[in-house]
């Protein structure tokens, strides 16, 4: 399991290098590139000025003379300059983005498992009941309804809608990551209440969307594994239902599930983008769509190659996970 | 259960108490913007966006403002400089040609940084000393990079530019001239100064860039707030993502009537990327104005709809132009007889533009004849005006040798009339701009095929500057200047992007006539304004004459605030409505309104 372990993390290594150089080989090739910026709007530009900030910027370079650059530095930790963000581009993205994105996507797949997997169970084992229709439509409806569309009714309904008719009794704020006119040496509570008033609708578009796909797949995974011969074998055996459903049933049906959450991780850091623009949450999925626009090579390296290895870090979690939730698995 | 309840309710009520104690009750203003700019404050504006302008001018003072009528007025100096009292001067030669000119400025005695240090003639030496340096990454130095400052005496100085520079007496920050705290920044100056000094700005200027990235991210950024500012707010907390908060500056010595007390004593920006979720914020009460950067037309027309009395949405007519490029050289514009002008003019005839901004605009964005906003004094009234009529228009074509096939569409020697005509896709307004003119233009036998792309590829070197390459036929985009100081040069064949300049230049079209670039370059050293008025009156006749691109109309930029709120206004001259920054306040709280929105 160990020497699995370490030669998968050796294995790791080109080929991070490699989706480095495709990320970074595509992003160079987009059309126009941050001087572009500059010069439009500005007719006052000269060829001279054009070619100092090319070479300023580093631009003046080959792709491959630019990307062995970055390379080399970033191996010492430098990931080069945010011109959109005005800061060191690693930084930037892991200190003042990554955390709101966990703040956000974190509780929300914890939240969604929670709530998705014994939803699933039940949609299961009840099949064709009417809560396994509600549960069944309420999953379709969220898989299926784009996230702008119910995130811009939450907003309606929350935010200008319910606060008219309750006389603002009922009313959350319409997106942000929290009041500006919070005062600084607010306490712990006051920051926490602020925090999370500006968290719920965000939060719970992320979940609808969560809950739908664990729910669905549970569902699926357990129908399979209930209609299975060793299930029926447990329960002629005169195991308890619990005991069928919980140590048989549930073992085998969550291995599907392992796997998406494994690769989801990764995902919703990138992914919430939709959900984060509409509610106006500052995370990674919005630096990257920001810093892709404004032609940010550096912070979109660092997010991208970021997100890379997440991937590859969780495949192998989730390839070790397997050895240890299904005991016919052995990478020795 | 009843916990959860209780919270929830606690929650959900949160957000009635904080929305109560913003505006009016604690004399705050709270702005919403679409766009977070990457730094403030940086006197040498190594970023060109408006948004970074406009939140600057809450915390940057400048010798001489613009109002929203266009008048000067003194902030750091004393006076505005003119002919008349001498502080403007220009010298001719013998022939009478102006070789150089000079303006002259005296701070006053109560301009301070908001430190309480004195604002002098130093911290403008500093600009103009860091501005000239090679290694510093600014977009283009003109006209600074010959300007030379020479000090008078312990508070005035005098600027001379030579060769001179027209618009030097109309100093405002808009062409640059940004006090700079030396006292603040010099330290960190000079170690940007001892990093790079032996570097060559050329095979070095990356590594100088990143020092200077390091030097100037320690006084502009979230995370490197400006330390002193000469404005009448400086900035107290940046949250990267959701919000800028700039209070009051108790050293900023223009007081309004009846007291700063009685003026806003803290903005808020709220930096909400999308649009649609911007209009939510409004429609909920959450903010008090828009910026200058904030909804699109069509969303400002729908929050129109829905204000109930609780805001107002205002529609200001700007310098902003919108226009159709045609593309007038090269061997695809030739094989469409686009390089005809009878052509181009016959284009102009077949659409009906007086239609179209009534039906999408409701006649709020005018109609432009040519490229010079309207309320420049170089605007030519009576241009030629290219009223919709379809018969004209075919009669052009038909002189042209374009005749309409089988098919309807026009043909000459066996190729037919069909144009690539591109914008910025997502732009859902000019996405329908585009299609009523493709409708107009098919009535008289025009093919137009639409090919847009997103805006970062339209504008980028690879599309917008080679129509001479076949890259477009008719390209739909918006061009913004201050009227005060029209030049004209988009126009002149100087500015024409090709290979060898680097694609620098903003003459998409490749407009090339030698009778405009004569007028045009005597019209740049034409210092008196009469004479300045005639010869744009000739270019803007040769221009319409020509029309190497087709004038749509002129945009009005929408944005909306609460009732009560004063002096939050803004004109094509001022640009921004922070240019009044210093006279914002709530008409409840006892703020004087000076200036109403026009």
């Amino acid at each position: 399991m160990l020497n699995y372990a370490l030669r998968r993390i050796l294995q790791m290594i080109p080929l991070l290098l490699v989706i480095s150089l495709v990320i970074f080989t595509l992003t160079a090739l987009q059309p126009g590139d941050p001087v572009d910026q500059l010069v439009l709007g500005n007719s006052q530009i000269t060829p001279d000025d054009i070619a100092r900030l090319r070479a300023a910027y580093g631009l003046d370079q080959p792709i491959p003379v630019r990307y062995w650059f970055w390379l080399t530095h970033a191996i010492q930790g430098d990931f080069g300059w945010s011109r959109t963000f005005s800061a060191p581009a690693a930084s930037y993205v892991f200190q003042e983005r990554l955390p709101n994105t966990l703040l956000l996507t974190l509780p929300a797949l914890i939240l969604s498992t929670l709530i998705a997997v014994p939803l699933g169970i039940f949609s299961a084992v009840r099949q064709y009941s009417f809560l396994d229709y509600v549960l069944t439509f309420f999953s379709f409806v969220s898989f299926s309804a784009p996230i702008f569309w119910i995130g811009a009714m939450a907003l309606w309904l929350f935010a200008i809608y319910l606060p008219q008719i309750t006389n603002g009794v009922i009313s959350l704020p319409p997106g942000g990551l929290g009041s500006p006119d919070l005062a600084p040496d607010a306490g712990f509570w006051s920051v926490l209440t602020d925090k999370l008033r500006y968290l719920i609708l965000p939060l719970s578009i992320l979940m609808l969307r969560e809950i739908a796909v664990i729910l669905r797949f549970l569902r699926a995974s357990m129908l399979e594994v209930l209609n299975q011969d060793f299930v029926r074998t447990a329960r002629a055996k005169g195991l308890s239902s619990r005991k069928v459903l919980y140590r048989h049933a549930l073992r085998n049906a969550v291995l599907p599930i392992v796997t998406l959450l494994g690769l989801s991780i990764p995902g919703l850091f990138g992914g919430a983008v939709l959900t984060e623009t509409v509610f106006s949450w500052p995370g990674m999925g919005r630096v990257i769509v920001e810093a892709l626009t404004s032609k940010d090579f550096n912070v979109v390296m660092v997010a991208l190659t970021f997100i890379s290895v997440l991937t590859v870090v969780f495949q192998l979690l989730t390839d070790l996970a397997y050895a240890a939730i299904d005991p016919r698995i052995r990478y020795s | 259960m009843k916990k959860w309840l209780t919270l929830s309710v606690l929650l959900l009520g949160a957000g009635v108490v904080s929305s109560a104690l913003a505006g009016q009750a604690n004399n705050s203003l709270v702005i919403g913007t679409s766009q977070e700019p990457p730094n403030i404050n940086d006197p040498w504006r190594t970023n060109n966006l408006v948004i970074a302008t406009e939140i600057t001018w809450y915390m940057e003072a400048h010798l001489i403002g613009k109002d929203d009528n266009g008048e000067l007025y003194p902030e750091i100096a004393t006076r505005v400089p003119s002919l008349a009292n001498g502080d403007y001067k220009i010298v001719k030669d013998a022939k009478g040609n102006v070789i150089r000119n000079s303006v002259t400025f005296s701070i006053r005695k109560d301009a301070k940084w908001s430190d309480g240090t004195a604002i002098t003639p130093k911290d403008f030496q500093f600009w103009l000393k860091v501005e000239q340096d090679d290694r510093v990454p600014v977009p283009t130095r003109e006209p600074w990079d010959k300007a030379k400052i020479t000090l008078q005496d312990a508070d005035t100085f005098t600027i001379t530019f030579d060769p001179p520079y027209l618009f030097a007496d109309q100093l405002t920050s808009a062409v640059g001239l940004n006090p700079a705290p030396s006292a603040a920044m010099e330290k960190a100056w000079s170690a940007f100064d001892a990093a790079t000094k032996n570097l060559d700005p050329k095979t070095g200027a990356k590594q100088i860039t990143d020092e200077w990235n390091k030097f100037i991210a320690q006084f502009t950024t979230s995370r490197g707030l400006p330390k002193v500012v000469s404005g009448p707010f400086k900035p107290t907390a940046w949250r990267a993502g959701n919000s800028l908060v700039l209070t009051r500056n108790p050293n900023y010595w223009l007081t309004p009537k009846g007291g700063a007390d009685k003026y806003i004593q803290s903005v808020q920006y709220r930096f909400i990327a999308d649009t649609n979720t911007l209009k939510v914020n409004i429609l909920s009460g959450q903010l008090d104005a828009l910026s200058y950067v904030g909804l699109s037309f069509d969303q400002a027309i729908e929050a129109q709809r829905s204000e109930r009395g609780k805001y107002k949405t205002y529609f200001v007519p700007g310098a902003t132009w919108e226009h159709v490029d045609i593309a007038n050289v090269g061997a695809r514009a030739q094989s469409l007889g686009l390089n005809d002008k009878r052509v181009r003019q016959a284009l102009m005839y077949s659409i009906d533009r007086a239609a179209l901004v009534k039906a999408l605009f409701e006649g709020k964005q005018p109609v432009s004849n040519t490229w010079v906003s309207p309320i420049s004094k170089l605007y030519q009234k009576n241009a030629k005006d290219y009223n919709f009529d379809a018969a004209k228009a075919k009669a052009l074509f038909a002189a042209a040798g374009w005749k309409p096939g089988p098919d309807g569409i026009l043909a000459k020697d066996g190729k037919k009339m069909s144009l690539n005509f591109s914008t910025t896709a997502g732009n859902k307004l000019r996405e329908r701009v585009q299609q009523i003119l493709q409708a107009q233009w098919k009535a008289v036998g025009v093919d137009v095929n639409i090919q847009n792309f997103p805006s970062t590829v339209v504008f980028s070197g690879d599309f917008a500057p080679r129509s001479a390459e076949g890259k477009w036929d008719l390209f739909m985009y918006a061009w913004s200047n201050d009227p005060s100081v029209e030049r004209g040069d988009l126009w002149a064949s100087q500015f024409i992007p090709s290979k060898d300049n680097a694609y620098a230049g903003q003459n998409y079209p490749n407009f090339k006539d030698a009778d405009y670039d004569k007028i045009w370059n005597d019209a740049k050293t034409e210092f008196d304004l009469s004479a300045r008025v005639k010869l744009f009156d000739k270019m803007q006749s040769i221009w319409t004459d020509e029309v190497p691109s087709l004038p749509l109309y002129f945009r009005a930029n929408p944005y909306t605030k609460v009732p009560g709120l004063v002096n939050y206004t803004y004109t094509a001259y001022s640009l921004y409505p922070s240019w009044n920054a210093a006279q914002m306040g709530w008409a409840s709280r006892g703020a004087v309104e000076t200036f109403t929105q026009k």
